[in-house]
This record gives structure tokens, C-alpha cells and sequence, in this order.
């Protein structure tokens, strides 16, 4: 694990010294670039608002708990503990509301239990689905129904298979 | 999208309606207060990134990186724009590498780039990659892991990684056989 903390540093050194050789002007580059990120925040800003409102009304409102209580045979008859239910149904639309919720999970249930382990499985090999729909197809008028319905089915796929796998390996 | 809105928006405001009508505007108002805070996480790495991003631009290094991978791009997104193809590959090396906020910035030119193009498949195509996790290494899960006292917080390394392969061939597999059969029909 200790070794994953200096990829970033490393790729930085590696970069700036190649641009030192190319005689690339690294502040002026740099700062070029640093301009770009206002616009990209402000499209994408509407998009993030819209999907993080609807993440945080259904989870208030207890439509997550209802949905995940009424799934809940559905997902121990796949394998998966019903327990963990809610933060799959979640992961969806949040990233940093998936993440609060597996800390949640993990010390109710422990890290290394299986419902544990399964939680930290859901959370790591899916991604936030609609975030991520909202901001690329951000201002496009292309509809983004089939991507999204593929993503969702084939991460769901995936955690039944991974919830498999927790019990065997 | 449309849809999912209406419809996650409706229950709710029902549920809240008959069981907690004070707490509607304030579920809102964290939604849209979560987001401003997200927004300035986000302008804080994309800064970063995009300085790191131009610098690597400027030294016509990401370029001569992926040269060797635009053939196998080239097919996997149907497309012979260079320049977005190069930018996809950016955005898959930075989602392996678990590089916090840099693959969105590429994601989001690649697809305007494919989408000018017309190629919505390829746009679909790197949407489906990354929603399906492309993440070697889920880092943030190993150290909630260990921060929970985990006896070993990356024994959860390789169903995870197995999980995610399978969903990200899964998708693009979907994606590929939906496409064939809309051609085939039309």
C-alpha cells in the first residue's frame, strides 16, 4: 500500500523534468491549464446540484430504506447481504454519501466480517453512475438511457459476483 | 435521466408530505449545499489536474504515450480523431491509477470531442468504462478499511478487482451487442 502513495509524486517528478528537458515553460503551462478549471466547475456545477439534491431526497426522505427493505429478499435470494442494500442503491448518485455510508457499515459491522467485506466490495468496484452521466453528457442533448442502464446492470452483475467471491476467497 | 428524476423526486416528496412535510426544504437545501462543497473540492483538483494535464500537452509527451495504444482505441471507440482518442486513453490510465479527481477533466473533453464528432457510441462507449470502475487500486475503501481496525485492510484487493473487470468487459460487451442490433434494425 505504501508503494500506491508514490505514484503521484513520482509522475509529477518524471513530468517536470521531461518538460525541463523539452525546455517546456512548466509555470506558464501550468497556469494555462489551472484557467480551464473554472468553466469545466461551472458547467458542470447544475448537473452536480440536480443529482446531489435527489441523492440527499432519497435518502431523507426513507424512500432508500423502503426500496431497500422491499429488495431486500430479492438481494439475500442473490447473495447479497441485505445490510448493505442502501449503499448500492446509493452509490449511484454519490460518491462522498456511498463513502460516509460504508464508514457507517464498517463499524457496525465490523471491516472484516463478511457483510463488511461485501459493503467494501460494492463501494470500491462500482462508480458513481449518475454523477458521472450528469457531468459528460453535461449541455448534450443526446440521451444517456443505454449507457446508464448498461453501467447500472452490469455493475449489479458484478456484485453478485463479487458478493460470491467475498464467501469463497 | 428525465425519468429517474421524476420519479426519485415524486416518492420522496410524497413520503415526506404524509410522514415529515418540515423537513422537505431542508432535504433540498443540504442537496444543493453538498454540491457548492463538492464544486470547490472539484475546482481544487481539476486545477491541479489541468496544470498537470497542459504541462504533459506542452511536452507532446501524452501524445507519443499513447500512439501505441490508438490502434486498439481506434477500434474499441470506432474513431480516428487522434487527438479525443488520446485524451480517452489519458482518461483510463488516470481511473487505473486511482488519480483523485484527474480522470473527469479528460473524460469531459474526450466526450465533447466525440460528441462534435458525431460518435455517440464512442461517447457511450467511455461512459460505460468509467461508470463501470476501470480503479486497480480502491484506495479510499482500503484505508476506511484500515481506519475501522481491519486485521488486513487490502485482503478486499482482489474480489474487488476481479468485480470490477468483469463489470467494465460486461459493459462495454452490452454496449457493443446494443450497438450491432440498433445498426442491424435500422
Amino acid at each position: 500500500m505504501r508503494y500506491a502513495a508514490l505514484v503521484i509524486p513520482a509522475l509529477f517528478l518524471v513530468l517536470f523534468v521531461y518538460a525541463l528537458i523539452r525546455r517546456v515553460k512548466i509555470y506558464d503551462s501550468f497556469t494555462e491549464g489551472v484557467k480551464e478549471a473554472v468553466p469545466l466547475v461551472l458547467s458542470v456545477f447544475p448537473y452536480l446540484v440536480s443529482v446531489l439534491i435527489l441523492s440527499e431526497l432519497f435518502e431523507r426522505s426513507g424512500l432508500a430504506a423502503r426500496l431497500t427493505q422491499a429488495l431486500s429478499p430479492v438481494f439475500s435470494f442473490l447473495g447479497i447481504p441485505p445490510e448493505i442494500g442502501k449503499l448500492v442503491l446509493l452509490k449511484p448518485f454519490s460518491g462522498s454519501g456511498s463513502t460516509a455510508l460504508l464508514a457507517d457499515l464498517l463499524a457496525a459491522y465490523g471491516a472484516d466480517s463478511y457483510i463488511g467485506r461485501c459493503a467494501a466490495l460494492a463501494c470500491g468496484s462500482s462508480e458513481t453512475v449518475f454523477f458521472l452521466s450528469a457531468v459528460y453528457f453535461a449541455g448534450s442533448k443526446k440521451s444517456v438511457a443505454k449507457p446508464v442502464a448498461v453501467a447500472l446492470l452490469s455493475n449489479f452483475i458484478s456484485l453478485i459476483f463479487g458478493c460470491f467471491l467475498c464467501r469463497i476467497l | 435521466m428525465n425519468v429517474i428524476f421524476a420519479a426519485v423526486f415524486l416518492g420522496a416528496a410524497l413520503i415526506f408530505l404524509f410522514t415529515d412535510a418540515e423537513g422537505f426544504l431542508p432535504a433540498l437545501l443540504a442537496g444543493a449545499e453538498r454540491a457548492a462543497g463538492v464544486c470547490l473540492a472539484l475546482l481544487a483538483s481539476y486545477c491541479v489536474w489541468l496544470g498537470f494535464f497542459k504541462v504533459l500537452e506542452r511536452c507532446a509527451l501524452a501524445d507519443k504515450l499513447s500512439r501505441a495504444l490508438l490502434p486498439a482505441a481506434g477500434r474499441l471507440f470506432r474513431s480516428r480523431d487522434a487527438r479525443a482518442l488520446s485524451l480517452a486513453c489519458q482518461n483510463i490510465a488516470a481511473n487505473m491509477l486511482g488519480l483523485p479527481g484527474a480522470p473527469t477533466p479528460l473524460g469531459v473533453a474526450a466526450t465533447q470531442k466525440f460528441l462534435a464528432a458525431r460518435n455517440g457510441y464512442a461517447a457511450e462507449m467511455l461512459l460505460v468504462l468509467n461508470a463501470t470502475s476501470l480503479q486497480l487500486l480502491p484506495t479510499t475503501v482500503i484505508a476506511l478499511r484500515a481506519a475501522a481496525g481491519s486485521a488486513s485492510p487490502a485482503d478486499i484487493l482482489l474480489p474487488t478487482l476481479l468485480a470490477s473487470l468483469l463489470s467494465t468487459l460486461l459493459g462495454a460487451a452490452l454496449l457493443f451487442l446494443t450497438h450491432k442490433i440498433g445498426r442491424r434494425r435500422t
